[in-house]
């Protein structure tokens, strides 16, 4: 067929690989910085995050409730920690960047604070967070306030149990009970949040499930309800289920596939267009190659191969569920350029004994070297290509799961990466005048 | 008799919940005789639940035991016929690939003939139409009727059928800690019960010592001093999913990763074969998973990127002779009577292998029902063992088919990769025996085939224990205890085998278990 | 007559070889993300993660017989949201072809049947001369009664036309009068033009019926018609699996075809950004509300996002930028509408309708008045579910709007327009 085959081609002053909540803050953070950016990659792993966006929440396996605090602590103690590499400032800053940029479109957060916040999990268990979405705020502060509350779960919501929750709760809230519904229009089989948010987009639903909760609240002051406020508008669904209700109303997330995540994808894949970004979502870079005059990406989607031509690359690609990272028998690879991966030195080290031990599996940390600079370093020590950058869990000497810190790693790698290209291409810019704009062809 | 009281009375109790124990107490039963069977873990906790599920046509032993191949076919047979429900007629191969050595090929037919086991050459075009996974350097290969059992299945059915013939019963998380001896007899065995935190004095007229690679130190306990074990630690490698449709033998002297056999909807791929002394911490080990993949890719090169979900490491009891290697060793069993122990109502019976369990246990129910003076003749080798419905639980693919049959769209599936549904769970709950009234996460585990899918329980665990919050069976932080030990439990499994897409798995998993609901760190909670 | 049984496949085998080393089943992680976001999950008690396990539990039987093969719409959007890029359509597609003829719904094989019996490749059946004659009787009447269109040119096989242009079946056959504000606009835009009495009908549902040698026979009598008129450019019109079932047709069979597959919406939004087209929104004065749909055929699964903006570029300038409402989710990530994949054709409406309540609720929350949509499956089904749920919007082609807004829609152009808008 005439014309098939032939690579679209893109060029761009910045390139992300990775649709994670690291690739997705470079984007934001690069468009806050007028940086011309085409985005690409896998989502990976953004669909299963809780919606909480934790810096510190966890150190050596007890609770922490000033990160900033720790965050002291674990430069002296963890001095590679990826956290230890930055500005408490800039995290700070990067967090507020990235909250403000999600508020602003339509999904508003609570502003990074001086402490942690405690927030409600599935199983009734409690868990350290720097920023929430609004629609789950009210659930902590009813919490410690011991305020009359109903968890409302439903008919055919598998692995969401009210019960559950004030069974575990019961001696923190006394004031919590629970009561089961049938969700308007789903009485039969099983349902999704996924399924449940998007109808409650129609006001419709919202109002009869307002009047189902209306028929179960009793003295309740407050409804606690999985995740399931809307994907596009939460914050307006939340505000007209507590104005139909009269009560405050407030969600916890859910196990996969849950709500938050899918928000946060399709809100991302829907702005950033919108603020020029060129993103490619879905699609797995192939190849990445550095040419005299900058890097070029190889990747095909359902129409065909596709060549982005970038002056800089944030390698923000992820661990092994997104892809950036490949645990092999023979050892943990780096999968687009076999960047060389810091891990212990057997397969048998890379998992202790025991599933849940506190101290984490020695496989969490493994993950490639950085220069001050962000730059992922040869197995020499050296800079990889002074073009690239690598932001994120991908990053080594962190355990990201125990200590409670995956969004936070990721924000603030992503800014700071996102800090040093900026530099970068700034002093290609002076150097080269009249350097072209982004351009699409 | 009541479990509730601290002292039980049987006729005989038989220790060990091994298919061999559950064997002995159906014998019996079908003889009259009242037992009670006890384990200090649950059914098939020990090798009769660690190994391949293969039900021997013996081919695998014309060259090193030839006794042992001929006891094999005979049961073989035998067990087809009774116990279909628990078999599938797989088939079995042997092939030889570019490297092994052509005349033990050449002579594998002959020897099968003297052992009466029917064996047909087939081409290699033939074998690998059969089975396409089959190495392209194959040149040599043999059809023998060998075929697949579910241990579980097996046991669970025997313990059913003595309970409905004569209310035999059966008690897991119940350990011998010693004997009362007095006069030549033991009066009782003094037991902890694990499940209730209590001490259990149990009597009988006969005890049966059927603790397979614990029957030495069960015996000891009786200062009967004639049991003789070696202990060979073999390493299994499970897949994500079946690879073949029939048993693959590699066609030479019995070695490390040389048998794959299908497991319902997974494959089994092992063994390696180790000395080891100590019963009760064995793991895989990197180097047994890599010797295995690296034989069996040999055969069947997909071994070698296939996704594999677990791998278990399992001691076998191997009856100590002189002189001869593990290996070499006899796979035969022995019944010891101790009479020249001193103890004349106590037998061991050990060593063996799944196939044999129905002869085993007759063997020791004949000089049990001898003792006591019960001359009614074994019956197994003609009465087929009757099915039950909720042990199909436990059955691969039977349980989804079921479902999928029902079409309930109400009794919803909560183990998606082995879809185990609602009403499987209350199935089992019904059944359990009394001494498990407490309805548990792991009691599921343990009679479902929830868990055992790629996700390893990950997000079934958790749905499950919401169900069982949502039903009242839990009512405080126990159940999430309760989902923490079962994580742990299954991660055992699967620790030595997370590479590829398990590592993304794995990944996912903590990040829900630990980084969203805290499981690492529960007690601070 | 018993109908005939259906043969087993071996799934797990079918998906070794089909899909790519990586993003085969054994990568699934049985996440759920796939059931979550598909429409037809709980159908038949399927979905797309049962479907993945059982095809891996070796349940091939069931899944060789299951009817929730014809509710599945092969839209692609499991794949989208899956973090393993497993594709189901695949195998489903496998098993609508491995259905005997006499079991598959009847309505897709008939339509089918149609497209092979004459050299239109109508799936409706309807021959050359009526199509000549239709078009022909059509551009009389409109050269007639609209005197600033006496000119008006609706070529039919002219030889070295720039675009070979397509035509769903269903304007010619059902509302003749439909096809005119296409005419319009190529006559505006001075398109250099021809429809072909032959291969020049849209539909394809061989490809829906899962039957490989028909999808390869239409689209070879498609792809030889625009070869032997020598045109540069085959243009898909208004029709989202037409340009789909071509394109993979002549990868998959391997036609040799000289020339370009090409969108009618690219071509509006390079038309309007060339100023050939000088549409704006001052005829909506009052404000009425529009979404899109993304059909999948031509944005998830074919073009991307990229024909998406288009699509918005076009729509925006139409209606006026405060007057267009996205639906959510949508582009790549939008849901089918349930009447794609032949379900429409396949005469299981309760179970088509379900399947659209999504797609319903999509429209509902956006307010709008109207769904444009440049397809007619996408275009029947979201009209049959607004009345069957009692939604108050109407469907209209981007063709209607375009000379709506340029004030060249005839009188008898308007069907899909409510009263406010038939002037």
């Amino acid at each position: 067929m005439r014309g098939s085959g032939t690579p679209r081609q893109f060029s761009t002053q910045l390139a992300v690989i990775g649709s994670g909540i690291a690739g997705f803050a470079a984007s934001i953070f690069a468009v806050n910085r007028q940086i011309a950016t085409a985005q690409v990659g896998n989502t990976g792993a953004l669909a299963y995050t809780t919606g909480y966006l934790d810096l510190i929440g966890k150190r050596g396996g007890a609770v922490v409730v000033d990160p900033w605090q720790a965050l002291a602590s674990l430069r002296e103690s963890e001095p590679k920690h990826p956290l230890s590499r930055l500005d408490a400032g800039d995290i700070r800053q990067a967090f507020t960047e990235f909250t403000d940029f999600l508020g602003a479109c339509g999904l508003a957060y609570s502003a990074p604070g001086t402490g942690n916040l405690t927030a409600l999990t599935p199983a009734g268990t409690l868990k350290q967070t720097l920023c929430m979405p609004a629609t789950m705020t009210a659930g902590p502060r009813a919490l410690a306030a011991d305020a009359p509350c109903v968890i409302v779960d439903f008919k055919g919501l598998k692995g969401f149990s009210g019960a559950e929750l004030v069974a575990n709760l019961r001696q923190r809230w006394p004031q919590l009970t629970t009561q089961r519904i049938v969700f308007p229009g789903m009485e039969r089989g099983e349902i999704y949040p996924e399924v449940m948010a998007r109808a409650l987009e129609v006001a419709a639903t919202r109002e009869q499930l307002a009047a189902a909760l209306r028929a179960v609240a009793g003295t309740a002051r407050l409804i606690g309800l999985p995740a399931i406020l809307g994907m596009h508008r939460p914050d307006q669904v939340r505000a007209e289920l507590e104005r139909l209700t009269g009560r405050e109303i407030f969600e916890i997330p859910t196990m996969p596939p849950s709500v938050p995540g899918i928000r946060l994808r399709e809100l991302m894949q829907q702005v950033l267009p919108q603020k020029g970004v060129t993103l490619i979502p879905q699609q797995r870079v192939t190849a990445l190659s550095f040419e005299g005059d900058g890097a070029t990406l190889a990747l095909c989607d359902a129409f065909g191969p596709i060549r982005v031509h970038a002056q800089a690359v944030i390698l923000a690609t992820g661990r092994f569920l997104s892809g950036g990272l490949e645990a092999h028998p023979a050892g943990i690879r780096e999968h687009l350029l076999d960047l060389p991966v810091t891990q212990p030195a057997d397969r048998a080290d890379w998992y202790r004994a025991r599933y849940t031990d506190p101290r984490g599996h020695p496989i969490n940390s493994a993950g490639i070297e950085i220069d001050d600079s962000f730059r992922p370093l040869t197995g020499e020590g050296r800079r990889y290509h002074e073009r690239l950058f690598a932001a994120g869990v991908i990053l080594a000497h962190q355990d990201w799961i125990r200590g409670r810190s995956g969004a936070g790693i990721a924000i603030a790698t992503a800014f700071k990466a996102v800090t040093e290209a900026e530099r970068f291409l700034a002093g290609r810019q002076a150097m080269v005048p009249g350097a072209p704009p982004l351009q699409c062809h | 008799m009541s479990s509730d009281a601290t002292t039980l009375e049987t006729e005989v109790l038989i220790i060990g919940g091994g298919v061999t124990g559950a064997g002995i107490m159906r014998d019996l039963a079908l003889r009259g005789i009242h037992s009670l069977l006890i384990d200090k873990r649950d059914l098939c906790a020990g090798a009769s639940g660690g190994n391949h599920g293969l039900l021997h046509s013996g081919a695998r032993y014309v060259s090193t035991d030839p006794d042992a191949a001929i006891e094999c076919r005979k049961e073989n047979a035998l067990l087809k016929r009774l116990v279909p429900q628990c078999i599938e007629t797989a088939d079995g191969l042997f092939v030889a690939v570019q490297g092994d050595d052509p005349e033990f090929a050449d002579r594998f037919p002959a020897l099968c003939q003297h052992a009466g086991i029917d064996c047909g050459e087939l081409t290699p075009a033939e074998a690998r139409r059969l089975e396409p996974v089959l190495s392209e350097k194959l040149f040599k290969a043999y059809r023998v009727p060998d075929a697949t059992i579910d241990p579980f299945h097996l046991a669970m059915l025997n313990v059913d059928h003595a309970r409905l013939l004569n209310g035999s019963h059966y008690r897991p998380h119940t350990e011998v800690l010693r004997f009362e001896v007095a006069a030549g007899e033991i009066r009782a065995a003094i037991c902890h019960d694990h499940l209730h935190q209590r001490r259990l004095t149990i009597r009988a007229r006969q005890f049966v010592n059927a603790g397979g690679a614990w029957a030495m130190n069960i015996a000891r306990l009786a200062a009967c001093a004639d049991v003789h074990l070696l202990y060979a630690k073999g390493t299994i490698l499970v897949s994500n999913d079946r690879l073949a449709q029939r048993v693959i033998n590699r066609l030479r002297p019995p070695g490390d990763g040389d048998i794959l056999v299908p497991g319902g909807t997974v494959s089994l791929l092992g063994t390696t074969s180790t000395r080891v002394e100590d019963l009760e911490q064995v793991a895989p080990t990197a180097e047994e998973i890599d010797r295995n993949i690296h034989e069996g890719a040999a055969m069947i090169p997909a071994l070698a990127g296939a996704r594999y979900i677990r791998a278990f490491s399992r001691v076998r009891p191997l009856l100590q002779t002189s002189g001869a290697t593990d290996r070499a060793a006899t796979r035969g069993f022995a019944l010891l009577d101790h009479a020249s122990q001193g103890v004349d109502n106590f037998c061991t019976i050990t060593g063996g292998k799944l196939t044999t369990f129905r002869l085993m246990a007759e063997r020791t129910a004949d000089l049990v029902a001898r003792r006591l003076g019960n001359d009614r003749a074994g019956l197994t080798a003609t009465v087929p063992l009757p099915d039950d419905e909720a042990s199909s639980w436990a059955d691969p693919v039977a349980a989804q088919k079921r479902w999928h049959h029902d079409r309930d769209p109400d009794d919803m599936i909560l183990c998606e990769c082995e879809m185990v549904p609602q009403s499987a769970i209350e199935q089992v709950f019904a059944n359990s025996p009394d001494i498990e009234k407490e309805r548990t996460i792991d009691l599921i585990a343990l009679r479902t085939r929830a868990g055992k899918g790629p996700c390893q329980g990950s997000f079934c665990g958790i749905r499950i224990g919401s169900y069982l919050y949502d039903r009242g069976y839990y009512r405080d932080a126990t159940g999430l205890a309760h989902l923490r030990d079962f994580l742990d439990e299954r991660f055992k499994g699967q620790r030595s085998v997370i590479w590829g897409p398990q590592a993304a798995q794995m990944e996912l998993a903590e990040a829900l278990h630990c980084g969203l609901l805290g499981l690492d760190t529960l007690e601070d909670e | 007559m018993a109908a005939s049984a259906i043969a087993s496949i071996n799934f797990k085998a079918a998906a070794l070889e089909l899909l790519p080393e990586g993003a085969n089943f054994e990568a699934c992680l049985s996440c759920g993300l796939c059931s979550s976001g598909c429409p037809a999950s709980g159908m038949e008690n399927m979905d797309p993660r049962k479907f993945i396990r059982m095809a891996l539990l070796g349940m091939d039987e069931e899944l060789s017989t299951t009817p929730w093969i014809w509710c599945c719409t092969m839209c692609k959007r499991c794949q989208y949201v899956c973090p393993m890029s497993i594709d189901v359509s695949q195998l489903v597609f496998l098993a609508r072809g491995n259905w005997p003829e006499d079991r598959k719904p009847a309505g897709i094989v008939r339509s089918c049947q149609l497209a092979t019996s004459s050299d239109s490749t109508s799936a409706m059946g309807m021959p050359p001369a009526d199509f000549v004659a239709v078009v022909e009787e059509v551009l009389e009447e409109v050269r007639a009664t609209q005197p600033d269109f006496r000119h008006l040119q609706a070529p039919i096989d002219r030889r070295g036309a720039h675009f070979f242009v397509n035509q769903n079946s269903r304007e010619p056959m059902n509302e003749p009068e439909e096809m005119v504000p296409l005419w319009k606009i190529f006559d505006v835009v001075g398109a250099d033009w021809t429809y072909a009495s032959k291969g020049w009908a849209a539909e394809n549902f061989c490809m829906f019926s899962g039957n490989e040698d028909a999808w390869r026979e239409v689209v070879r009598k498609r792809v030889d018609a625009v070869n032997q008129l020598g045109c540069e450019v085959w243009l898909n019109t208004e029709c989202g699996h037409s340009y789909y079932s071509m394109w993979q047709g002549i990868e998959r069979f391997r036609l040799e075809a000289n020339f370009r597959l090409e969108s009618i919406v690219t071509w509006y939004a390079q038309w309007i950004r060339e100023g050939k087209l000088p549409v704006d929104a001052r005829w909506n004065s009052k404000g009425i509300k529009f979404t899109v749909q993304d059909p999948c055929m031509i944005v998830r699964k074919a073009y991307g996002d990229a024909i998406a903006e288009d699509m918005r570029f076009v729509v925006r300038t139409l209606v006026g930028e405060e007057n267009f409402v996205d639906m959510q989710p949508n582009r790549s990530a939008n849901y089918c509408c349930g009447g794609g994949g032949g379900f429409l054709q396949a005469g299981m409406t309760e179970h088509r309708r379900t399947y659209g309540k999504r797609k319903f609720d999509q429209i509902a929350a956006t307010g709008a008045a109207y769904v444009l949509t440049p397809c007619h499956n996408c275009h029947s089904q979201m009209h049959d579910i607004g009345r069957f749920y009692g939604g108050h919007y109407g469907v209209v082609h981007l063709w209607t709007l375009i000379c709506l807004s340029l004030g060249i829609l005839g009188k008898n152009e308007r069907i899909y327009l409510g009263p406010e808008l038939r002037g």
